[in-house]
């Protein structure tokens, strides 16, 4: 009998019953395979491996982090809030201590959710790394947390999230923006006025192989870590990277995932994407299951790995290499953001958003307090295709006194005003989650 | 008249029944060195004085292949496996002629890697030059394709008695659990196989010539013929017996709890709408999950023999077990003990239990009422939390579909039935907490329901239309087929074979199978159809021949 050297946690919800549409590869049989190579791999046998049954994520989970146009409901389904469950049972389960660490495969995935959500976007409906971290924030009093974003698509929406957290460091690995959905995620972009160099972005280019990633770990990803020293780290684990993978250009393998993984050592992972359904996924979970769980992986391999697998060009490696620089100057020492206002002022961002999947339109104003002594309140003014007006209003966890204050006077204000159709209202303070309106 | 034989591991009991009922039993200690002995006997006794050409049923429930695996007492068998990628498969040895052969097969059966054919023909000359009579040959996915066990097992057929191929075992999926079964099957082949010969000429000579079932751990039966092939199916059928009796002798339609009360050990089993529940992957066997279906039980270590102690004035009971109680002989105070000392049984010489417990009282320096009381509160509370935290895992089982997740129902349990030695004294000492029966018969109610179990089957129905095969492993069937292949195909194919096959091979079908999961998929390969995955389980639940509701009304409740 085999025994897990780390204790692992595993919340498996494939969602069998569920998919965006007949076609799209977001649809049921996406972790068919992996359920039949992890069955026959005995995984859930093993000792030190338990599955865990997902919780239902509630509304206050997803009005924790999330302002929903117009309400919860409406721009979530059961899949949802179980693929988000899942995450959160994962999360229990480790900081409960039943398990060193955890691993949610489910779905729908999450990463392309933003804070302000109309519909689906990138397959995504609300962010279910996001909900989690805010459940352990709360219900841990953990502070620190870094997410690293291993999925081949820019985790826009945990960015988005996260902008102006300098709590959360986000680092997100992903197929160069100029070559792939959703064009987001370049260099440039580290992070709001109160958070600056607590995003990172790491584009890729195409064709970007096992010793690529490899490298970006060690020296770029690592090294940030290591400094950051956060309480707890979160890998999305999104597996489109894969040289199988439907609708990315990547290189990546199921070998390398472990390894990456390994090196992570994260506390949960979460799956995000992943489209090859057949070559990949049950080839790049096992290994993942396999690293967390302390156990060999050196006899994982894609059955076509020596035929379809090709080792990096040497430009790609001189290219990665060029990153390595700028991205850690960008955490270590960023360039101060020259349009950040004088303390106690607001810093406004406009922000239009197309919702692929759904087809919709969003038009944002989003106004963050400069402040010192927390990350700052927030108040985003949002209107699209399918919602009027509407507003969000956040005193941010382990938000100050001046901005708690500020909070319930944007809130008077906005309730008196006719501007808006739905006003939501978060007080992570005291934990007050309310909406108002139609 | 139907005749039921459970040699247990500690006791040998039989049934006749009748149409009106329990018309004999017997009960006797088993001989653990001479399992065949204690068949003999039981069949002798049970049956004297009545007419044995009226017996229409025998079904026999063994130790045999358990305490022969537990024991490892096992046959030097050469076990042969081609896995591909995955966990080191050096991990899944069992026995020290195992060899680990390249080969893959994929998930949905493709062959990805030829499996190598020479390697398997050194293993062979190797465990030729042992002397190794027995084999067993499993691949990873033999469930989708058998081809590379097929070829393993011909290359084996000239030096072997017996081989097992893995898939024929079952069509779920688990390598380890499939290596561990088929490994543990070849190795109690002989031993099995010479014991069934021994009991089929007592039979006849006792002249019986009713047909003989062997009962399984899913608390059905095989006929006599198919459990030469499959000798690892009759492990661990005891607990299944026991419970099997309960809704023999009990009329349950609700969520319930089934406690069998033993000398050692309290087994515990759940209902759900009066059906017990199935465990889900397989019984565990010498550290080893195997792919042999069983009804979900558990066992803690309470019962009429478990000793008592105390410890800072906490009296405790089990898990330990020194002996038999004191009633039975023994030199120590055991559960039992206390039970007799308060007068809630009257199990052997009361007269030691008294003794002993006043004396344990007095080193403890306390009174021996207190003593006895507490030492029930003890097993009480201990079972009382094994129910809770079997039911809580239960209810927190993955599921896998939205519709499970939302709309998934809860047990909840109204009633609790109790079997075994201590049954009446617990059933008091539970009173308040739920309706508690304690069932007529209870002493044998694992031999009723061996003797009125029906049999059991279940099998898998896997079509991926896109690779253009259909197969239902543990039948030995694969067809072609083509896109058309339906789910409606799928289903009628599902319930046809299975019902042929087991007419052939001499089984009940009165009850038929049912379908038990239908699930379809339509397979993309980068957004283009590839075919159906098509998949369907079908079974023949666990049931009885007949039951004893009108004969057996529930005792003290
Ligand atoms: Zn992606
Ligand atoms: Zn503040």
């Amino acid at each position: 009998m085999i025994k897990a050297e780390k204790s692992l946690g595993l919340v498996f919800f494939p969602a069998f019953d569920w998919a965006i549409s007949p076609t799209h590869p977001e649809r049921e049989e996406r972790l068919l395979y992996t359920q039949d190579q992890l069955r026959e791999e005995g995984i859930f046998d093993i000792e030190g491996i338990t599955e865990f049954k997902p919780d239902i994520a509630t509304e206050e989970d997803v009005m924790r982090l999330h302002f929903c146009f117009p309400d919860v409901a409406s721009v979530t389904t059961g899949s949802h809030l179980i693929s988000a469950g899942g995450a959160l049972r994962a999360a229990r389960a480790v900081m409960d201590g039943e398990v060193k660490s955890a691993f949610a495969l489910v779905r729908p995935p999450g990463h392309h959710a933003m804070k302000c959500v109309h519909g689906n976007r990138g397959f995504c409906n609300i962010n279910n790394e996001a909900v989690m971290i805010e459940y352990i924030r709360e219900k841990y009093g953990k502070r620190k947390i870094a997410i690293v974003d291993t999925d081949c698509h820019h985790g826009d929406g945990t960015q988005d999230i996260y902008w102006h957290d300098p709590d959360v460091l986000f680092i997100s690995l992903h197929q160069d923006g100029r070559t792939l959905y959703p064009g987001s995620g370049h260099l440039r972009e580290l992070g709001g006025p109160n958070a600056r160099g607590k995003t990172i972005n790491i584009p890729l280019p195409p064709n970007t192989s096992e010793e690529g990633f490899i490298y970006t770990i060690d020296s770029m990803v690592l090294p940030i870590l290591e400094h950051f020293k956060p309480e707890v780290i979160i890998n999305s684990a999104g597996q489109d990277n894969h040289y199988t993978d439907p609708i990315t250009n990547m290189n990546f393998t199921a070998h390398g995932y472990a390894l990456l993984n390994e090196k992570l050592n994260p506390h949960i992972a979460v799956l995000e994407g992943g489209y090859s359904v057949q070559g990949a996924l049950p080839y790049v979970n096992l290994g993942i299951v396999l690293a967390m769980a302390g156990i060999d992986y050196s006899h994982v391999k894609e059955p076509d790995y020596d035929i379809n697998y090709n080792p990096q060009d040497d430009d790609i490696t001189a290219y990665i290499k060029k990153l390595r620089e700028p991205v850690l100057a960008n955490y270590f020492s960023p360039a101060p953001d020259t349009d950040r206002p004088a303390t106690g002022q607001y810093y406004t961002r406009h922000k239009n958003i197309y919702y692929d999947t759904d087809g919709i339109q969003e038009s944002q104003r989003e106004h963050v307090m400069m402040c010192n002594d927390c990350r700052g309140v927030i108040m985003i003014e949002s209107s699209s295709s399918v919602n009027p007006p509407g507003a969000g209003i956040e005193i941010p966890v382990f938000g100050c006194k001046r901005c708690r204050d500020e909070g319930y006077r944007l809130l008077k204000e906005a309730r008196a005003s006719n501007n808006f159709v739905t006003v939501q209202f978060t007080d992570r303070v005291n934990r007050v989650y309310e909406r108002y309106g139609a | 008249m139907l005749l039921g034989i459970d040699v247990g591991g500690t006791h040998t009991d039989a049934v006749l029944v009748g149409d009106e009922g329990v018309l004999k039993s017997f009960k006797t200690r088993t001989d653990r060195g001479n399992l065949l002995g204690s068949v003999t006997t039981a069949l002798a006794e049970v049956t004297s004085g009545f007419d044995v050409k009226k017996i229409t049923n025998i079904n026999l429930s063994t130790t045999l292949s358990t305490n022969a695996i537990v024991e490892q007492k096992l046959e030097k068998t050469g076990l042969f496996i081609s896995s591909g990628p995955g966990i080191n498969p050096e991990n899944f040895i069992m026995g020290d002629c195992a060899f680990v052969v390249p080969g893959s097969i994929d998930h949905r059966g493709t062959e990805t890697l030829k499996i190598d054919m020479k390697m398997v023909q050194n293993g062979l000359s190797e465990c030729k030059a042992n002397g190794v009579r027995v084999y067993a040959a499993v691949s990873k996915f033999s469930t989708r394709n058998k081809d590379h066990e097929e070829q393993m097992a011909s290359a084996a057929a000239g030096q072997s008695d017996f081989i097992t191929q893995g898939y024929r075992l079952s069509s779920q999926l688990s390598f380890p659990r499939r290596v561990a079964t088929a490994y543990y099957n070849s190795a109690v082949w002989r031993i099995y196989n010479s014991f069934t010969d021994a009991v089929m000429k007592a039979v006849s000579q006792s002249g019986i010539s009713a047909p003989v079932n062997i009962l399984k751990a899913d608390g059905g039966t095989m006929p006599v013929q198919v459990s030469r092939d499959i000798p690892v199916e009759s492990i661990l059928s005891g607990p299944a017996a026991s419970i099997m009796g309960i809704i023999a002798l009990c009329d349950i339609d609700h969520d319930s709890v089934i406690l069998d009360i033993g000398g050692t050990t309290t087994d515990i089993a759940v209902f759900a709408s009066g059906a017990p529940l199935i465990e889900r992957e397989g019984i565990k066997l010498g550290g080893s999950p195997t792919l042999v279906r069983s009804l979900q039980n558990r066992s803690i270590g309470i019962g009429g023999d478990s000793v008592l102690a105390v410890t800072e004035g906490n009296v405790t009971a089990g898990p330990e077990r020194k002996g038999p109680c004191m009633a039975d002989g023994g030199d120590v105070p055991a559960l039992i003990d206390a039970l007799n000392f308060l007068g809630t049984s009257d199990f052997g010489d009361t007269a030691r239990s008294n003794d002993g417990i006043r004396q344990l009282a007095a080193s403890a320096k306390m009174k021996p009422e207190l003593l006895a009381q507490q030492a029930l509160e003890y097993a009480v509370a201990t079972i009382r939390r094994a129910i809770d935290s079997m039911l809580e895992e239960i209810n927190s089982k993955p599921v896998y579909t939205i519709h499970e997740m939302l709309e998934g129902k809860k047990i909840v349990p109204e009633k609790i039935y109790i079997i075994g030695g201590p049954a009446r004294a617990v059933a008091k000492a539970m009173t308040g907490m739920s309706e508690i029966t304690v069932p007529e018969y209870f002493e044998v109610a694992n031999a009723i329901g061996a003797a009125l179990a029906r049999t059991t089957f279940e099998t898998e129905l896997f079509s991926d239309t896109g690779r253009g095969v259909m197969t239902m492993p543990n039948l030995g069937i694969e067809e072609r087929v083509d896109r058309r292949y339906s789910i409606e195909d799928a289903k009628h194919d599902a319930l046809e074979h299975t019902r042929r096959f087991m007419e052939k091979t001499g089984y009940d079908t009165s009850a038929g199978p049912e379908l038990v999961e239908v699930s379809a998929f339509r397979i993309l390969n980068d957004y283009s159809s590839s075919g159906c995955d098509i998949r369907v389980k079908c079974q023949v639940k666990p049931g009885l021949i007949k039951n004893l509701h009108a004969k057996a009304k529930g005792g003290a409740k």
